[in-house]
């Protein structure tokens, strides 16, 4: 099924430039016309967070739009909104987004309010600013976490699948305690050691030409110096599985029971993580995937997820997570579900059918498609593979990841991956409810059930591949 | 920091018109098109008119169910989606009140491939007795998952607060009425209503190789044209107004909030002056109550306000979800804004951030074949004509300060509303009760639907 869209005619059309003060520039056409896609990856997220610390570079990128130098606090939010743009940010394990799509005319304002935080956000900080986006984050983490059924998922994985002190064991979004604990001296040593036009890809997508583009981009970003000293992540790098079965039950108020089951594998981008990514698009991925099938239809013990049972926690730096979850139906209890997705885990290291395996890429392969057929969609691919693996080409030629993959590899993987020895259980049982308080010490996930008036600002999810995202 | 440069002053932005569709009659439907060269990903869009809202109030929900059940495809057993996946094409479809809508979303090559499977889904379905029971009990499940979110659960509520008739009920028909459609009420509702009316085809994506009419045939066959609909203005639910509801949600650490009131329908709003009315208030990121409740007060995540039209009647709801014990304090603000606004009106400011969103960034909302194709099925489902975009940026240009006070005052009802919270009511109610905005009513959420 490879080769839904003819893309590698496309790739050539890439421009990728280097300023002197090391900022990443990468061009690409839009589909449609008048717009410029803007997006920034910053090479920092919650991965540089140190104990007691936890949370800061997702409440630092709400003080990205608090004011700076030249610009106001709230401006560059109406500013881009004046213009009709979108405009919002997110931040991951590994980097932070921040992204606008304007106007075509208005590319130049858009660079130049992010070129002005960028090199003068310390000029607008003040204690005010500290302690209202304190507050909001806060009510971002009781919305999204605290105040949700399994809310607490992710946060609860996280714990079981890294050890106590690495850098990826705490979700982005931190705890209560840090965030009350963030202080404006520590706020603006952050923007100095993690902002510098070193540790940025910028990604320009839209008609113009582009060496117009870079002109651009180095009249507002040129004079901005490198960072002093590069800031150095804690080390990530972790071998071998879980040591597992490892797990926890949590009950607490929630409508079913839920499973929720991880195992390590490779890094984002490595062979090991393509092949358990086809994997679980076999495992959970679409209507036509397993756990679907089986759990779903067939045997009635799953409530209807639409098919999106088994997915990838994608990390860069240190082993990703394949992330199975499924609420069980009424009258079905926590441990029969379990037993049940297990049984569909163990069956994929006994054999895969080509057939499912076409359907498998086909359906990686149009999520792929899909979210860079779009301005935004685009450029936010073109600034990861930039960011995290120095090459934006990729963003059109990542399904060829897909192609050469065999039934027998995922075989073979899911043997070695998908033990026992290599996996986290948490169950969630419905019960009393904890005191608030208690609630409110351990939290936060991207499991949870979404919320339905589609009226609220600022809630938008980071892109594929960054499930333990905020924004 | 002498190295920076200054902000820069925007030119002209160019005139945006949007692209003027093709519009071709076949057999008794029509099949409306735009061609976005190098848009490689098609939408296809097939809209029929058997919406919630024409729905008799002894068969709630059957629109909704039979909308999910064709996902099981001509063979049943949810074949459907696996034969899409296999062309990396994906499903689309919804219920609103005033439509049924089906569609794909497939790679320009495999357009034709994906739209027959689409057609025969459609036209052919197996509707096996156990597969609409199947979905029809993880619908009834899945409404109760859903509605242990505070936000979703105050948000369904809005419609039995309001209104008699249908709109009391949620669109999916709600657990208890849901589960009295049985299979053969899908089955007849299917023949009469979807089988046999050919509606409305919209395709955008790059046509370049595809024949939209050829698209026309494969979907519509023989089918009769869509029927004319009656519109008649539903009845409002019993109860004093304004009021407040608690939907009581023991140990909640924060507070999802709605205020509703009813609004006029569709057709009968003059849309640049609403909604820039609402852009003001809480549409945008910078609007009033965001400002607000977020970033002076830091209650909120984030607030937001809209206008739900429908062809009948409409709603005006602000939503948010608060720190638990900022839930009173949350209501008066949000209330002395709303007087604010009608007292006072809006600034030279605001009335220019409404003008420039809603002209000038027309490029970015339609930057996607989706949301092109978003718009052509509005403009069919309210019939609306095809310049429609244009005449709303033309409205958009033309409104003034004035405008948008006399909306403040003409379409927020603050004394004509509901406010919805799902939150503890223990901690709640006495506050509540503080505000003098209304009586306090409690309710367990479990007694709304059944």
């Amino acid at each position: 099924m490879y080769g839904l869209v003819t893309s590698i005619g496309v790739a050539g059309r890439i421009g990728q430039f280097t300023l002197e003060n090391g900022l990443r520039l990468v061009t690409a056409p839009a589909a449609t016309g008048q717009v410029a896609a803007v997006n920034l990856w910053y090479g920092v997220g919650s991965r540089h967070e140190v104990p007691g610390r936890t949370g800061f570079a997702h409440l630092f990128e709400h003080l990205m739009f608090q004011g700076s130098g030249n610009v106001a606090k709230g401006e560059h939010f109406e500013a881009v909104e004046r213009l009709g743009g979108d405009i919002n940010a997110s931040t991951s394990t590994d980097r932070t987004n921040y992204f606008e799509t304007v106007p075509e005319h208005a590319l130049d304002l858009a660079l130049w309010l992010e070129a002005d935080r960028l090199a003068t956000l310390r000029d607008g900080m003040s204690q005010e600013v500290l302690d209202n986006q304190r507050d909001v984050v806060k009510n971002e983490r009781r919305q999204r976490y605290d105040n949700v059924p399994y809310g607490t998922a992710l946060e609860r994985i996280l714990r079981l699948a890294y050890p106590e002190g690495h850098p990826y064991h705490h979700p982005t979004i931190g705890s209560m305690a840090d965030l009350d604990a963030a202080d404006l001296d520590y706020v603006l040593s952050f923007h100095r050691r993690h902002y510098g036009p070193d540790n940025l890809v910028l990604t320009v997508v839209s008609d113009l030409d582009p060496e117009d583009v870079h002109e651009r981009v180095r009249r507002y970003f040129g004079g901005i110096a490198p960072r002093g000293t590069v800031a150095e992540a804690p080390e990530a790098a972790l071998d071998g599985p879980i040591g597992g079965p490892v797990g926890e039950t949590v009950v607490e108020t929630v409508p079913a029971p839920a499973v929720f089951l991880g195992f390590r594998v490779g890094p984002y981008g490595s062979r090991e993580f393509d092949i358990m990514h086809l994997a679980a698009a076999v495992l959970g991925q679409g209507q036509g995937s397993r756990l679907y099938q089986r759990l779903v239809v067939e045997r009635g013990l799953a409530a209807d997820d639409g098919g999106g049972a088994a997915d990838l926690l994608a990390f860069r730096y240190t082993p990703s997570l394949v992330l199975v979850s499924m609420i069980a139906r009424e009258n079905v209890s926590g441990d029969e579900l379990e037993a049940a997705i297990l049984e569909e885990i163990a069956g994929l290291a006994e054999g895969v059918g080509e057939e499912e395996l076409e359907r498998a890429r086909a359906v990686l392969e149009r999520d792929h498609l899909q979210s860079i057929s779009t301005p935004s969609g685009l450029a936010d691919t073109l600034s990861s593979c930039a960011q995290l693996f120095g090459d934006p080409e990729l963003a059109y030629t990542w399904p060829q990841r897909w192609a050469d993959i065999t039934t027998d590899d995922i075989v073979t993987h899911a043997k070695r991956l998908l033990t026992a020895e290599n996996r986290l259980v948490l169950r969630f049982e419905p019960g009393a409810q904890p005191s608030a308080e208690a609630a409110a010490e351990v939290a936060e996930s991207g499991t949870g059930l979404g919320d339905e008036t589609g009226v609220e600002h600022g809630a938008a999810d980071g892109a594929a591949g960054d499930p333990a995202g905020a924004s | 920091m002498s190295k920076l440069q200054l902000r820069p002053t925007l030119g002209a932005p160019k005139p945006y018109t949007f692209p003027k569709p093709s519009r071709v009659r076949v057999g008794n439907g029509t099949v409306v098109a735009i061609d976005v060269p190098g848009q490689s990903y098609v939408a296809v869009r097939l809209v029929q008119p058997a919406g919630g809202a024409a729905e008799p109030l002894d068969r709630m929900g059957v629109a909704g169910l039979t909308n999910e059940s064709l996902e099981d495809g001509v063979q049943g057993n949810s074949s459907l989606a696996p034969a899409l996946e296999r062309h990396g094409a994906e499903w689309v479809s919804r219920v609103t009140w005033d439509s049924f809508v089906t569609g794909v979303d497939a790679p320009a090559n495999r357009v034709v491939d994906a739209t027959a499977l689409l057609a025969e889904a459609v036209r052919t379905p197996a509707l096996r007795p156990q597969d609409v029971l199947r979905r029809r009990d993880q619908l009834v499940e899945r409404f109760w998952l859903e509605a242990s979110v505070a936000s979703t659960l105050a948000a369904r509520s809005i419609g039995g607060q309001l209104f008699a008739g249908r709109y009391a009920t949620p669109l999916s028909g709600g657990p208890a009425r849901l589960q009295e459609i049985t299979p053969e009420l899908v089955a007849e509702f299917h023949s009469e209503a979807v089988a046999s009316v050919a509606g409305t085809l919209v395709v955008v994506g790059d046509l370049t190789n595809i024949d939209v009419a050829e698209l026309g045939k494969t979907v519509f066959g023989d089918a009769e044209a869509a029927p004319a609909r009656p519109v008649t203005t539903p009845g409002s639910a019993s109860g004093e107004l304004p009021r407040i509801l608690v939907l009581d949600r023991p140990g909640s650490v924060q507070s999802a909030l709605v205020f509703a009131h009813r609004a006029p329908a569709r057709a009968e709003i003059d849309l640049p002056r609403a909604e820039g009315m609402s852009d003001v208030l809480g549409g945008m990121f910078t609007s009033r109550l965001n400002m607000e409740l977020r970033e002076r007060l830091g209650y909120t995540y984030g607030v937001g306000c809209r206008f739900d039209l429908r062809r009948d009647s409409g709603v005006f709801l602000i939503s948010t979800q608060v720190e638990a014990p900022t839930t009173a304090h949350s209501i008066t603000a949000t209330l002395a804004e709303i007087e604010r606004l009608q007292a006072d009106g809006v600034t030279e400011g605001e009335l220019a951030a409404v003008r420039e969103s809603n002209t000038v960034g027309l490029p970015v909302s339609y930057s996607t074949a989706r949301s092109l194709a978003g718009a052509l099925v509005e403009m069919v489902v309210h019939d609306l004509p095809e310049d429609h975009v244009d005449r709303l940026r033309a409205g958009f240009e033309r409104v003034t300060a004035e405008d948008l006070h006399q909306a403040a005052r003409e379409y927020l009802r603050p004394r004509e509303s509901v406010v919805i919270v799902a939150g503890d009511a223990k901690e709640l109610r006495g506050s509540l009760e503080e505000t003098g905005f209304g009586p306090v009513e409690v309710r367990d959420p479990e007694s709304l639907w059944t």
